[in-house]
């Protein structure tokens, strides 16, 4: 075989001169001449309708140029990764579902004028009783966030019969785990840019996908997806984050409306408070092995709070499932996981996508069964773990690169080298 | 609304600005000087992204006043190399492949300039003390660490 | 007192959209100087996905790094290349570069097949020379392109990619959602003080299979600030919602990890080929953060005999459990 002359080899990144020199633009240091500012008024109580919603005061300030409601948004007005479920600006008579929902939008000649403008804006709004307990939000007769029901989806993964096989395993543990929220705390706070040039619209922000913003902002503008141009800036993180709409839409509204250029940057609270999270994951776990330590059974429950909006909540419930079992063969599984709506705020993607969260469950699990055998941590998952040729829970066959009894054994070695212990 | 005259010494030039009173170094900067190097992540002092050069010391640029610059010397990441010429922290930076998302690198940069302006050869430990004010979400610091030892030990590139 | 525990943990993680299609492509310019463009959509986010398609594009012309110039991520000139998520853009979009630099390759292989009188399969271009296999002949790469221009032949190629997945049965589950996967070990060391209920992690030990590291010094990067984002998890990250509202929203009380708090970390880069990858990679964006809190949890176990069930790991929470389990 030919040896790789690129490839394989540790060249340096080819944007990291102008990121040392800090020449490489990120959204916020972008500027623009006659350049307005954005603003958002978002809510602050988590659940209600929205009874009237006044701008006249704010279009009234000196220096502002634009003050959008609901009633503004040309297209949709929704937004959602997988579901159309969040609102761009939540119109009159509409649903408030958390904290942070978009009341309207401002566009000024400085940030300080802007801010002003909000607070001269009245809005008048009908509170609901909230549910913040995904357990609350699955029963009868909870508050319901969205039309649909709180049960947003749910994953299904069976093979085999667990029940008979747990009966007669030789060793059964069961446990309960449950995740926090994580933030994904990027150093780079939110910020975008948009102007209208001709009829194009173009927007420069950070992103984690720029084809999907083009195609969010189209739907809520109404005009044809080349109509808009998303340039993503220099983007100081992700890990998820930037996967959903933040200021992309609102700023292509303003620019549209006022025919400038504006510019909106989310100060760090307001990065924390408006974008999604990693999911809170409660997880029932019950696994068995035999008097070897070969896994059997593995039974688990799996509830994510999504918040008030899917965001990316159903595909990370579906990881999780799909993940549950961690990377051995387990013949019999029963896993179903749950996306539920509340009131929180809302969960999206962060990197992982759910398996972090089940990763501690299985891991769990199998250093409970391997103590309860009389086997090491290290024996019950070079025992377990997936090979060539082997199905997964979802039984699909694993033909090749399945890496992971070498990464257990380099571990191992390693690990007893620098550690001096036997693993 | 009154303004006040200042003079201070910016990347080694001269300069005299008339700015408000309640002006943030930050804003003077990014906003009025076009230098946008200096990056904003918190606004509040807790992630050092803005950090800056003070006669010599890492400040947070975002809870300094541009008047205190008055009669000082202030250092930005645009005063630390150029094009043509990084300087070796700069150079280590890229080497060592300690810049990722590159958010946090100017402030990182100088944090790390001020260890080696009086300390030339620290320790792992004094290295990761120098920039435990610099929050980096990317790295993990290993790199970070290792560039700055490496820098440490360079010449001027 | 401290005590010290070891504890390891295996994650897989499957690459791209779960059961979905979820295609990359990317366009490839093959310039008259033998330089090159790549127009990709795939947004770089400081992980380096410019640099790992720039290579991807570089070896498969046989051009060096500096010859490539790459633009990502504007709608109005890169083509869709899907989000920059689930561990997908080296794998996917790496397929796609490399594809469209095929194509445009191709062009001058034919050529210089026609100009050699060999057949096509027998040209390898490599260092910008097209040699013809098991002979001497061989052509520059320049003198290629300059008679590919002289017939009016641009040397251009359009790649896309899109793993191969079955959706997943609503009822049982039953499909391919993932075309491979990558999967790691990482082992955890810690210190618990059961006085405080401290929790100290000293080493993590990290051994990633990637299929193959297209650039290892990136790949270490990745484990590096994985492993961080993993720790913060872990011991530290909460963000703290009452009634719907959140109490931390800086950070100075959202605390993600400081270079005080980061460990050694040890990566070990573990290559067992994806045959379907580019040049066999596959992905480790996020597999370096999956074992990490589960690895701590469990060396946490091993040092105090405490299971975790809770992350983060709480102090007072660590405190209680261990006197309770004194007592009984
Ligand atoms: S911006 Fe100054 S410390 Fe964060
Ligand atoms: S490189 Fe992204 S924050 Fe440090």
């Amino acid at each position: 075989m030919v040896e790789n002359r690129v490839v394989g080899k540790s060249v340096k990144k080819i944007d990291a001169k102008e990121k040392v020199l800090g020449t490489a633009l990120y959204a916020a240091d972008i500027k623009k001449k006659e350049m307005l500012y954005g603003k958002i008024l978002t809510s602050n109580i988590t659940h209600g309708i929205l009874k009237s919603i006044n701008t006249e005061k704010a279009k009234a300030v000196k220096g502002v140029h634009a003050v959008l409601t609901g009633e503004d948004v040309p297209g949709l007005n929704s937004t959602g990764m997988i579901i159309r479920d969040e609102p761009v600006i939540v119109k009159k008579g509409d649903k408030i579902r958390k904290i942070g929902d978009t009341l309207a939008i401002i566009a000024a000649e400085t940030e300080e004028i802007a801010e002003n403008a909000l607070k001269m804006i009245e809005v008048e709004i009908e509170e609901l009783t909230p549910v913040f307990c995904p357990y609350e939000a699955m029963k009868e007769g909870a508050p319901q966030v969205h039309e649909k029901g709180n049960i947003l989806s749910v994953r299904k993964i069976i093979k085999g019969d667990v029940e008979d096989t747990f009966s007669k395993c030789a060793a059964v543990v069961e446990g309960t785990f449950k995740t926090g929220i994580q933030e994904h705390a990027y150093i780079e706070p939110e910020a975008g840019i948009a102007e209208v040039v001709g009829d194009v619209i173009n927007v420069w922000c950070c992103t984690q996908n720029p084809h999907m913003d083009r195609k969010e902002i189209a739907a809520n503008l109404n005009v044809g997806l080349q109509k808009v141009r998303v340039i993503q800036t220099t983007t100081g993180g992700g890990f998820g984050g930037k996967l959903d709409e933040s200021v992309q839409i609102h700023l292509a509204l303003l620019a549209k409306a006022t025919n400038k250029p504006v510019k909106m940057v989310y100060s760090r609270e307001e990065s924390i408070i408006y974008t999604g999270k990693r999911h809170p994951i409660t997880m029932k776990y019950k696994t068995g092995c035999d008097a070897q330590g070969m896994l059997l059974a593995m039974e688990c429950e799996i509830v994510a709070d999504t918040g008030a909006y899917a965001s990316y909540g159903p595909g990370v419930a579906t990881r999780c499932a799909v993940h549950a079992t961690g990377p051995y063969y387990v013949p019999n599984v029963k896993i179903t996981a749950f996306c539920i709506y509340t009131n929180n705020p809302r969960s999206g993607a962060f990197r992982g996508f759910g398996v972090p969260q089940v990763a501690l469950a299985h891991e769990s699990q199998l250093d409970m069964l391997a103590e309860k055998i009389g086997i090491t941590p290290y024996e019950i998952r070079i025992k377990n773990a997936l090979r060539p040729n082997m199905k997964t829970a979802t039984d699909q066959l694993l033909e090749q690169s399945v890496g992971i009894t070498k990464t257990l054994e380099a571990a191992k070695t390693r690990a007893e080298q620098l550690l001096k212990i036997r693993l | 609304m009154n303004t006040i005259n200042i003079s201070f010494k910016l990347n080694g030039k001269d300069m005299k600005m008339e700015i408000k009173p309640q002006l943030l170094l930050l804003d003077m900067l990014r906003e009025e000087l076009g230098l946008t190097g200096t990056k904003n992540g918190c606004g509040e002092g807790d992630c050092g992204a803005c950090t800056v050069l003070f006669d010599g010391k890492p400040i947070c640029s975002c809870l300094a006043l541009a008047v205190n610059a008055d009669g000082h010397e202030i250092t930005t990441v645009e005063g630390l190399g150029s094009e043509e010429k990084l300087d070796p922290l700069q150079q280590a930076f890229i080497d060592e492949g300690a810049v990722q998302c590159g958010f946090c690198t100017p402030g990182m940069l100088l944090s790390a300039k001020a260890l080696l302006n009086k300390n030339n050869d620290p320790s792992d430990a004094e290295i990761k003390r120098a920039i435990s004010g610099n929050l980096c979400r990317c790295t993990g610091y290993t790199k970070i660490v290792k560039a700055i030892k490496k820098a440490a030990k360079m010449k001027e590139v | 007192m401290k005590k010290k525990g070891v504890g390891i943990a295996n994650m897989w993680y499957g690459i791209g959209n779960t059961g979905l299609p979820n295609p990359a492509s990317a366009y490839v310019e093959l310039l008259d100087d033998g330089t090159a463009i790549v127009l990709t959509g795939c947004a770089d986010i400081g992980q380096g996905s410019d640099t790992i398609l720039a290579q991807i594009a570089a070896e498969e012309l046989g051009i060096d790094m500096d010859d490539v110039a790459l633009i990502s991520a504007d709608t109005g000139v890169t083509p869709d290349a899907g989000k920059t998520s689930a561990s997908r853009q080296t794998y996917i979009s790496g397929n796609a570069v490399r594809f469209a630099a095929r194509e445009a390759k191709g062009v001058v292989i034919d050529e210089a097949a026609r100009l050699l009188s060999v057949d096509p399969e027998k040209i390898t271009l490599r260092n910008k020379i097209l040699t013809a296999e098991g002979t001497e002949k061989s052509i520059s790469l320049l003198d290629c392109l300059n008679e590919c221009r002289k017939q009016g032949k641009l040397t251009l190629g359009h790649g896309s990619f899109n793993p191969e997945v079955i959706a997943l049965n609503s009822e049982t589950g039953e499909g391919k959602p993932y075309a491979c996967y990558g999967f790691a070990t990482q082992v955890a060391e810690v210190e618990v003080d059961t006085e405080t209920g401290d929790i100290t992690v000293l080493r993590m030990v990290c051994a990633h299979d990637v299929g193959k590291a297209v650039n290892p010094s990136n790949v270490e990067g990745q484990i590096e600030g994985g492993v961080s984002n993993g720790l913060g998890y872990c011991l530290t990250e909460e963000i703290v919602v009452e009634n719907g509202v959140i109490k931390n929203t800086d950070l100075a009380t959202y605390l993600i990890p400081t270079s005080l708090d980061v460990p050694e970390i040890e990566s070990i880069i573990v290559e067992d080929p994806e045959m379907t990858g580019p040049f066999m990679a596959k992905g480790v964006g996020e597999p370096a953060l999956i074992p990490t809190p589960a690895a701590i949890a469990n060396a946490i176990y091993d040092a105090v005999g405490v299971r975790v069930t809770e992350l983060p790991v709480k102090k007072e929470t660590l405190l209680f459990k261990m006197l309770k389990k004194e007592v009984s």
